[in-house]
C-alpha cells in the first residue's frame, strides 16, 4: 500500500469507508484521495466496490460509515442533486438521458428541474460555446431528439451534461466501453483541457492501455477494500496492475501460449453479400471450423446486425449465407439453434438473461429451446453443467442462486456455459466481454481457445481492438455496412485496424480527396500504409475497373507484389516512375494530433504527362481534420 | 468481492427459510386467507357451517377455472379481458349444440369454440404485435355480441339433466366440480413448474428478447397462453350452465375483473414472469370469501363493490411495497 497521495493537497478524501447490502459487505474501510488538476483511475473487478463508491461519492447512496471530506470540509449527501450542487457529478455509463429530447434539453436537464423561466436561445448559445471549446463542435446536433444519436454520441451527450454543470469533481465509470479508438483520444483531449482547468478527474475504466494513457494516479480496489491507494501510474507496470486487481498472476489473458485451433479447410458459415436493412448492405465472409474469427469496426458499423441476421433475429434482404455448404435461412433462432448455432448477445441484461429465473435454469435456457420432449430434461445435462462450471470456475452451488445476485462476469460466463452444453458447431459472441474484468476475461478467452482446438468455429464481433488482435485469429473488418478486408490478425496493430475501420462514405474526407484526385488527373487514387516490406491499402479509386496496381482495397500485399515498388520504397517528394512507365506521388497525411495516418497516393498510366506535385499535394492537404473527423461522425 | 468464488458471502439459509423465501408471497396470501377465515368465523356463526363451506366452494368453480387461462396469460405478460364474454358466449354455444349433439360432444363443441377465440386473440397480439389489452378488449366486445346475435338475446334453458350433475353430484361429500377444480390446479401446476412449455412461459414474461435470443418458441407460446385462456373459459360456461340448467347470453358478465383480480391478488406480476398457480388458487379462494364474507353481513349490495374494489387495491399496493424493497435491495447488490 503506497500513501504517495498524501504529498498532494487532496481535494476530495475518503477515510475508511463502510457500505453493506443485506449481508454482503459491498466497502470494507476503503480510503481515497484525489487532487485538483489530476486523472485518477479507480480500478478493480467486477464487484470490486468501485461503482459502490462513486455512486457513494456522488450522493446516489449513503455509507454505513465512513468520512469524507470535499476540500477539507466533511460531507454527508442525500442525494445525488446535493452532491451535484457541491461540484461532484459521476458520469454514468447506463446513460441516463431522455431519447424523446433533443440533445440540447438533454445537455441542461438538470435546469429543466430548477424554477424560473428557461431561455432556449441562450441555452442553445452556451451549448455551442460548450462544444466549440471542447473541440466537439459540429459533432453533436444539438436539436436533433436524442433517439436519432449512437451510443457513443450519447455517450458524449451524457459527458457534456456533467460539463455544463461545471463541477469540480467529475467521475467517468467506463465513459469509454462504446467508444472507437480515435473518439477515445477525443474524450481524453477533453479530459486533458478539464485537467488544465484545476478539474478532478476519476476514471473508472477496464482497459488498461486506456489506464496508462490518460491517468496520472493509480487507486485500485480489490474485495471492497483498497489495495494500492494513489500510486503515480508511472510507477506501475500492466502486469502489477492486474496482479493487484485480481490478487494472481494473470500471465498472458488472451491465453497465446495455447496453441491456435487448427483452421480447417471446411467452412462452416458462409455469408454472400448479406444486406439487412437499415446498416448491413454487402458483407461477405466466411468462418472455418477451429477459427476464431473477428469481426471488427466501429460501433454502428452493422457487426451486431449482420451476426443477428445470421441467427435468425433480423430478416434477410440480400444475399445468402451457407451452413456447412447447404443454403441456410433462418426464420426465427431456433431455426439458427437447431442448425448448430449459438449466440451470446452484446446486451446480457435484455437479450441475455431472465431475470426471474434461477443460475440453473437461464443456463439451461437454450436446451429448453432445443429440447424436443415435453418435460424439462434437464438431468440429461447433469455432468455436463458441474464440468462446465468447473472449466468456467464456478462452484456448483450457484446453480440454484438467483441469476441477478451474480456478478457481471459471472452471469456472461453462465451464458457462455449455456451455448457450450450445446455443443454448437459455430458460436456467435457479439461484445463478450464487454464490461467484464479482466480474470473473467482471461477464463472466457482461454475458454474460447479451447473450443476452437475442439474444432468449433468461433465468430466474435467486438469494439475492442487490442482483444479483436489478442483472441482472433483473422480478422473481418467492417465499415459502413459493408466487409473492407479479411486479414490475419498477425499483420495488424490497432492503428491499422483502426485505419481499416474508418467509414468509406463519400462523406469521408479521405475518400473524398481521392474523388477530387481521380476528377483531376485520369489515374488511380489510393489511400495506404506502408509498413516493412507490406503495404496496407485503405480505400482505392480509379476510373478504371481494373487499375492494374496489384494491390485493391482492403489488400495488404507485399511491396515487391505491387506494379509501383520504386514509388513504394523511395517515397520521395516528387513523381517516381517504375520499369513499365506507370508514374506515382505519395502524399503523407497525419490526423489532426500530427500522427502517422500513411499515405495518399496517385498512379498514372504509362503515357501520360506529369503533373505538378505541389498542385497534387495542394488537393490533398486541402481537407483538414480527415480519417479522425470522419470516423467521429460515422458512428452516428 | 471474491467474485471468482462466491457468489455472496451470505450464510446458508435453514432450509425452511429457503422454502419460504421462494414462496414467501403465496405464503403472505395463505396467511391473510386464514385470517380472514377466522375473522368471518368470529363475526359469523354461519361461516363455518357446512353448507356455507359449500357455497364457498361451488362460489369457488367459475372464477377458478377461468382464472388458471387468466394465470397463464398474466404470466407472460398478457391480459385477457374477453374471459367474461367468452364464458357467455361459448355458454350459449355449448346450449345450442345440445339440440343437434349429444352432450360430451356439445362440451367438445363449445371447448373449441373458446380455444379458438382465444387462438384469434394470441394470434393477432403475437404475429400482429397489437397490445394484448386492445385485441381482448376487441374481443371482449365481440364475444357479448356474439352471445346476443347466437341467443337471439333469450336465454336457453331445460338443458339435459346429465349435465346437471356435475354440479349437484358429490365424491365423498366434496361436490364433482370444485374436485374438478383442483384437478385442473394440479395439472396447470404440474404444467407450469415442470415442463418445457411452462418454464418458456414464465422467461418469455420474465424477458422476452432473451427467451426468443436462446432459442424458445416464444411465439408458439404466448398463443397458446390465449389458447388456454379462451378453453377454460368455455369450461367455465359448462359448469355454469350446468348449475342452474339454464344459459343467458349476459352470463359470466365482468367475470374478467374478477380472475385478474385473484390472479395479481395471488401474487402475480402484470408486467409478467413472476407469480405462480397456487397462488392464484389462494387469490380465488381470497376472492370468494370476501364476497361470502360481505353476503353474511348482510352488507348492502350497492357497496360490496366499493368494498371488493378497495380491498384489491389494498393487497396490490402492500404487494408492489414489498416486492419494491425486496427489488431494491436485489439492485443494490448488484452494483459494486
Amino acid at each position: 500500500m503506497s500513501d504517495a497521495g498524501e504529498t498532494r493537497s487532496s481535494l476530495l478524501s475518503a477515510r475508511e469507508v463502510w457500505k453493506a447490502f443485506d449481508r454482503t459487505q459491498a466497502l470494507s474501510g476503503v480510503s481515497f484521495d484525489l487532487a485538483a488538476g489530476e486523472v485518477h483511475a479507480l480500478v478493480g473487478a467486477n464487484g470490486a466496490g468501485k461503482s459502490t463508491f462513486s455512486r457513494i461519492v456522488s450522493g446516489h447512496l449513503a455509507c454505513d460509515r465512513g468520512d469524507i471530506r470535499l476540500s477539507g470540509k466533511p460531507v454527508q449527501f442525500a442525494s445525488a442533486r446535493e452532491a451535484i450542487r457541491a461540484g461532484i457529478t459521476m458520469v454514468t455509463q447506463e446513460t441516463s438521458l431522455a431519447p424523446d429530447l433533443s440533445v440540447l434539453e438533454n445537455i441542461y436537464l438538470p435546469e429543466l428541474g430548477m424554477g424560473g423561466r428557461l431561455s432556449w436561445r441562450r441555452l442553445y448559445a452556451r451549448a455551442q460555446g460548450l462544444l466549440e471549446e471542447f473541440g466537439q463542435g459540429g459533432h453533436l446536433p444539438l436539436r436533433r431528439p436524442l433517439r436519432d444519436l449512437s451510443a457513443s454520441q450519447r455517450q458524449m451527450v451524457e459527458i457534456l451534461k456533467a460539463l455544463a454543470l461545471d463541477s469540480q469533481v467529475i467521475i467517468f465509470d467506463e465513459p469509454t466501453a462504446s467508444f472507437s479508438p480515435n473518439e477515445v483520444d477525443r474524450l481524453f483531449d477533453v479530459m486533458r483541457l478539464l485537467v488544465e482547468r484545476g478539474k478532478a478527474l476519476v476514471f473508472v475504466s477496464h482497459r488498461l492501455e486506456e489506464i496508462f494513457e490518460i491517468t496520472d494516479r493509480i487507486t485500485v480496489f480489490r474485495e471492497g477494500r483498497d489495495v494500492a491507494r494513489a500510486v503515480p501510474t508511472g510507477d506501475m507496470t500492466p502486469t502489477e496492475l492486474v496482479r493487484l486487481m485480481v490478487g494472481r498472476e494473470i500471465a498472458d489473458i488472451y491465453a497465446h501460449g495455447a496453441a491456435p485451433g487448427r483452421a480447417t479447410s471446411a467452412a462452416i458459415l458462409e455469408v454472400e453479400h448479406l444486406a439487412t436493412a437499415p446498416r448491413v448492405k454487402d458483407v461477405s465472409f466466411a468462418v472455418h471450423a477451429g477459427e476464431i474469427l473477428g469481426l471488427a469496426g466501429l460501433v454502428g458499423a452493422g457487426r451486431s446486425e449482420c451476426v443477428e441476421t445470421v441467427f435468425g433475429l433480423r430478416r434477410i434482404e440480400g444475399g445468402a449465407i451457407r451452413l456447412a455448404g447447404k443454403p441456410f435461412r433462418p426464420r426465427a433462432p431456433i431455426d439458427a439453434v437447431r442448425a448448430g448455432i449459438g449466440f451470446i448477445p452484446e446486451d446480457r441484461r435484455r437479450q441475455g438473461l431472465v431475470p426471474d429465473f434461477s443460475v440453473r435454469e437461464n443456463l439451461l435456457l437454450a436446451h429448453i429451446g432445443r429440447h424436443r420432449g415435453f418435460g424439462l430434461g434437464y438431468e440429461r445435462h447433469q455432468g455436463d453443467v458441474e464440468h462446465l462450471l468447473g472449466e468456467l470456475g464456478l462452484p456448483p452451488r450457484i446453480l440454484d442462486a438467483g441469476i441477478l445476485t451474480l456478478s457481471g462476469g459471472m452471469q456472461q460466463k453462465i451464458v457462455l456455459a449455456r451455448w457450450i452444453l450445446m455443443r454448437p458447431d459455430l458460436l456467435i459472441l457479439d461484445e463478450p466481454t464487454r464490461g467484464v474484468d479482466i480474470g473473467t476475461r482471461s477464463t472466457i478467452y482461454a475458454m474460447l481457445r479451447r473450443l476452437a482446438q475442439r474444432g468449433m468455429a468461433v465468430l466474435i464481433v467486438s469494439s475492442d481492438f487490442e482483444e479483436v488482435l489478442g483472441i482472433c485469429d483473422r480478422v473481418v473488418v467492417i465499415s459502413d455496412g459493408a466487409d473492407v478486408t479479411s486479414i490475419p490478425s498477425r499483420y495488424l496493430d490497432v492503428e491499422k485496424l483502426a485505419m481499416f475501420a474508418a467509414p468509406r462514405s463519400s462523406a469521408d474526407a479521405t475518400h473524398h480527396v481521392l474523388e477530387r484526385l481521380v476528377h483531376a488527373y485520369p489515374g488511380a487514387a489510393y489511400w495506404i500504409f506502408v509498413e516493412g516490406d507490406r503495404l496496407y491499402c485503405f480505400d482505392l479509386l480509379s476510373a478504371e475497373a481494373d487499375p492494374g496496381l496489384g494491390f485493391a482495397r482492403g489488400t495488404f500485399p507485399r511491396i515487391e507484389q505491387t506494379m509501383i515498388p520504386q514509388a513504394l520504397l523511395q517515397r520521395a517528394a516528387s513523381f517516381a516512375a517504375e520499369a513499365d512507365g506507370r508514374q506515382t506521388l505519395l502524399v503523407p497525411i497525419r490526423g489532426h494530433r500530427g500522427h502517422d495516418l500513411g499515405y495518399v497516393g496517385l498512379t498514372l498510366a504509362p503515357g501520360r504527362a506529369t503533373p505538378d506535385p505541389e498542385q497534387v499535394r495542394r488537393i490533398v492537404l486541402a481537407e483538414p481534420g480527415r480519417a479522425e473527423d470522419a470516423a467521429m461522425r460515422a458512428a452516428g | 468481492m471474491s467474485g471468482e468464488v462466491v457468489p455472496r458471502k451470505r450464510r446458508r439459509a435453514p432450509a425452511l427459510r429457503r422454502l419460504f423465501r421462494g414462496a414467501q408471497l403465496e405464503l403472505r396470501m395463505l396467511i391473510l386467507l386464514v385470517l380472514l377465515s377466522f375473522g368471518l368465523s368470529l363475526i359469523s356463526p354461519y361461516f363455518f357451517t357446512l353448507s356455507n363451506i359449500l357455497n364457498v366452494m361451488d362460489q369457488s368453480v367459475i372464477t377458478g377455472i377461468v382464472s388458471i387461462g387468466q394465470t397463464f396469460v398474466i404470466l407472460i405478460a398478457g391480459i385477457d379481458l374477453s374471459v367474461g364474454s367468452l364464458t357467455g358466449a361459448t355458454g350459449i354455444v355449448l346450449g345450442l349444440s345440445f339440440s343437434v349433439l349429444p352432450v360430451p360432444l356439445a362440451i367438445l363443441c363449445a371447448i373449441l369454440a373458446g380455444g379458438f377465440a382465444g387462438f384469434i386473440n394470441g394470434f393477432i397480439i403475437t404475429k400482429g404485435r397489437v397490445a394484448a389489452f386492445i385485441v381482448t378488449l376487441g374481443m371482449m366486445s365481440v364475444g357479448r355480441s356474439m352471445a346476443y346475435v347466437l341467443s337471439g338475446a333469450n336465454s336457453i334453458s331445460q338443458l339435459p339433466e346429465s349435465l346437471g350433475e356435475l354440479a349437484s353430484s358429490t365424491v365423498l361429500g366434496v361436490p364433482t366440480n370444485f374436485i374438478v377444480l383442483v384437478v385442473l390446479y394440479a395439472i396447470a401446476w404440474y404444467y407450469l413448474t415442470f415442463t418445457k412449455g411452462g418454464r418458456t412461459i414464465y422467461a418469455i414474461g420474465s424477458n422476452v428478447e432473451a427467451a426468443r435470443t436462446a432459442g424458445l418458441s416464444v411465439d408458439f407460446y404466448s398463443i397458446l397462453a390465449y389458447v388456454v385462456s379462451g378453453a377454460l373459459s368455455a369450461v367455465a360456461a359448462v359448469f355454469l350452465a350446468a348449475r342452474i340448467l339454464s344459459i343467458d347470453p349476459i352470463a359470466a358478465t365482468g367475470l374478467e375483473l374478477d380472475t385478474i383480480a385473484a390472479v395479481v391478488i395471488g401474487g402475480a406480476s402484470l408486467f409478467g414472469g413472476r407469480g405462480t398457480i397456487i397462488g392464484t388458487f389462494i387469490g380465488v379462494l381470497i376472492m370468494v370469501l370476501i364476497r361470502n364474507g360481505l353476503n353474511l353481513l348482510n352488507v348492502n349490495p350497492y357497496w360490496q363493490g366499493t368494498a371488493i374494489g378497495s380491498i384489491i387495491v389494498a393487497a396490490v399496493l402492500l404487494e408492489r411495497f414489498l416486492s419494491a424493497r425486496e427489488a431494491a435491495r436485489r439492485d443494490d447488490e448488484e452494483e459494486g
